[in-house]
């Protein structure tokens, strides 16, 4: 039995949307798989080693959540960058997804910086981004639900996380939504991403697997009413 | 010409003839609500807050009732602008006169800064704030912040939940005069929950602190204070100062207002109905009701559409429970699910825009505490799926009914005679549900 240890950004000031089913999907299904799995919150102002961390989870979170944390999310961006670069699974959503880029711009012309993981910046829009989406990835077509009028303009090396069948994604026009260097993650897709989209899942979990125990292989599980949500869902993009 | 339209709608039985007449009236004379409600002797009323309005406001027009006003309401779902309008232009006769003496009602969280100003409301009461169909508004702070210009375009008396942070900050909007608390002091142990997963609002308004919680009811509703001094609960007018007894079937307790005790008995079940009960009474007795009267509609007003409705099908009782938010589903769950091994229970999740578009949701109500007790769950709506899907994450077993119309078949074959069942749906999936019990039974029209 291996342990696993999730490392929680912030997760009483970015939790909203329903992000903690990310947490939720990634317990259970290390658990079904016999793992032990344990959830520790990374606070703003309290020490955190990531050194433990083998998966690092981020959310999204309203504006005045956003600014607070910010700060804080760059005294830490030398040791995320360097667990990025090490191979470590990092899922990053919304709010967290632009602060792991250059920066977020608001409407206001207030910045936050961000940590730079992902050659990307985000400026604040009037447009609000809105709805069921699916998306065409390296893990299959994904789907879930957006609401953001952050653009996200990614450099010409950053890799997107796919390509936006249906919704908007990183801004109205590139079609492209999300973000992935490495293991590190970043989307949209807001809140219980996961659940419905096992495979993305699957690759987190082995991804941490692997870096710490040399796990090739991830025993699998009966996924049919995951998939089946997924199909409504799909169907109710627009 | 607004008149011909009210009449032409409810003709057609659009919408049960609910806002159609508002919109076109909008059109005509876009002051035509607060041109009527300047007809009501004893003024209006409005009631908002994320849950418990439509409770609340059947809870004053019992007390007003009783204390001789003639209550004009507008009914569940219509309680944006048009909704009101509606409401006014259907109760005016032809030359725009009211019979009503005072004009009641309940203000969707956004649209109260819209209605405030026009209607020049003699009180404004806010129940709580906590994260709804999140596609709607997104942010609670927002939400909050308009509610706050809707207060202070009034000189309404503002009836405030003390124990919702978020909500007594609103008394800066109004002057400290114009405030009134309503709060509970003491519940019993095995009451008061403090079983959460997502913490909607937290923090000093002052200075973004984490709040201190010496006691939580529910969600972030409880006694607090902010660690640097700058803000805390205000003292309640109106507060339950003792609960002697809470169940399924209601609760029994003592009741304070302004200093004076009443035990009172209470129909409805749950923490949260608690908080209805208090701002009614809050609002009730600062119109000059007696306190016999507001006891005695506590003790006699039943659920509101879809809150607690008792349906008796093939010897069965279905208990219809309206889910639509994190805090809601969750005392809905703590109150009647969580700790009972034999229920048979419904959960039929939609999400056409009436529901929230976005069911992501779901996943921030703790429905693992039903995983000890497994009960016997199918669940059933658009996505229905989704709902089995969080229930699979959340340990608990449940099965994907093709149907509304089966899933109700089966939760009624898997109930006993005699026995309950519980039925939650979101909003339109209520309404669907209705209509599937109306082939089967006497069910109130909505």
């Amino acid at each position: 039995m291996s342990k696993v240890t999730i490392a929680h950004l912030y997760p009483r000031d970015m939790n909203i949307y329903g992000d903690l089913g990310n947490i939720i999907c990634l317990t259970r299904r290390l658990r079904w798989r016999g793992n032990e799995v344990a959830v520790k919150p990374v606070e703003i102002g309290r020490p955190f080693d990531f050194a433990e961390a083998d998966l690092v989870f981020g959310g999204g979170g309203q504006d005045s959540g956003q600014l607070i944390m910010g700060a804080d999310l760059v005294k830490r961006g030398e040791e995320l960058r360097q667990l990025a670069a090490d191979g470590a699974p990092i899922l990053t959503i919304c709010g967290m997804y632009q602060l792991f880029g250059r920066g977020f711009t608001t409407m206001e012309g207030q910045e936050i910086t961000g940590i730079d993981v992902f050659r990307a910046s985000t400026v604040g829009g009037r447009v609000r981004m809105i709805g069921n989406i699916v998306v065409d990835s390296p893990f299959g077509r994904l789907v879930g639900f957006e609401n953001h009028s952050g653009q996200t303009i990614l450099e010409p090396e950053q890799a997107p996380l796919g390509k936006v069948k249906k919704g908007f994604g990183n801004d109205p026009q590139s079609r492209r939504e999300g973000a992935v260097t490495g293991n590190v993650i970043g989307t949209y897709m807001h809140g219980p991403v996961l659940p419905k989209n096992p495979r993305l899942a699957d690759h987190l979990i082995l991804a941490a697997l692997k870096r710490r125990y040399g796990v090739t292989e991830l025993e699998p599980l009966d996924d049919a009413l995951e998939l089946g949500a997924a199909k409504v869902a799909m169907g109710r993009a627009q | 010409m607004a008149k011909a339209a009210a009449k032409l709608s409810r003709w057609l039985g659009r919408g049960g003839g609910h806002a159609l007449p508002g919109l076109v009236a909008e059109k005509f004379d876009p002051d035509l609500a607060q041109k009527l409600a300047a007809g009501l002797p004893h003024g209006v009323i409005l009631v908002t807050g994320t849950n418990g309005k439509t409770t609340t406001t059947k809870l004053i027009a019992a007390m007003l009732e009783a204390h001789g006003e003639r209550v004009l309401t507008n009914s569940t779902g219509s309680n944006l602008k048009r909704g009101i309008t509606s409401a006014l232009i259907r109760a005016a006769d032809v030359r725009g006169r009211l019979e009503h003496t005072v004009g009641l009602f309940e203000v969707d969280e956004a649209n109260l800064r819209l209605v405030a100003p026009g209607l020049r409301p003699k009180h404004i009461v806010v129940l709580n704030l906590f994260r709804d169909q999140l596609d709607r508004y997104g942010e609670l702070d927002t939400t909050a912040a308009l509610i706050g210009q809707g207060i202070a375009a009034t000189q309404a008396k503002v009836h405030l939940n003390a124990d919702d942070p978020l909500v007594a900050s609103l008394a800066n909007a109004s002057a400290p005069e114009k405030v009134r608390y309503f709060g509970i002091e003491g519940l019993p142990a095995r009451a008061a929950t403090a079983h959460q997963t997502a913490t909607d609002s937290d923090r000093c308004p002052v200075c973004r602190e984490r709040l201190s919680f010496s006691r939580v009811f529910y969600g972030h509703v409880g006694h607090y204070r902010c660690p640097q001094g700058h803000f805390a609960r205000p003292q309640p007018q109106v507060a339950i100062t003792g609960v002697e007894e809470t169940g399924l079937t209601g609760a029994r307790f003592t009741m304070a207002v302004d200093g004076k005790r009443s035990e009172m008995t209470f129909a409805l079940p749950g923490t949260y109905n608690l908080y209805n009960a208090l701002a009614a009474a809050s609002l009730a007795t600062s119109e000059g009701v007696e306190t016999v009267k507001v006891a005695e509609a506590l003790a006699t007003t039943e659920a509101a559409f879809g809150r607690v409705e008792q349906v008796e099908v093939r010897g069965r009782k279905l208990c219809l429970l309206l889910i639509k938010n994190p805090a809601g589903f969750t005392q809905v769950l703590e109150t009647f699910l969580v700790g009972r091994p034999n229920v048979r229970v419904m959960m039929a999740v939609n999400d056409l825009d009436a529901d929230g578009r976005d069911v992501s949701w779901l996943w921030d109500v703790p429905l693992e505490a039903l995983a000890v007790t497994q009960p016997q769950i199918i669940t059933a709506g658009i996505r229905g799926a989704d709902m089995g899907l969080r229930l699979k994450y959340a340990g608990v077993e449940s099965r994907v009914a093709a149907t509304l119309e089966q899933a109700i078949e089966a939760v009624l074959e898997a109930t006993p005679q005699g026995e309950t069942a519980y039925v939650l749906p979101t909003y339109t999936a209520m309404l669907e549900v209705r209509k599937v019990l109306s082939k089967l039974t006497h069910i109130a029209e909505v």
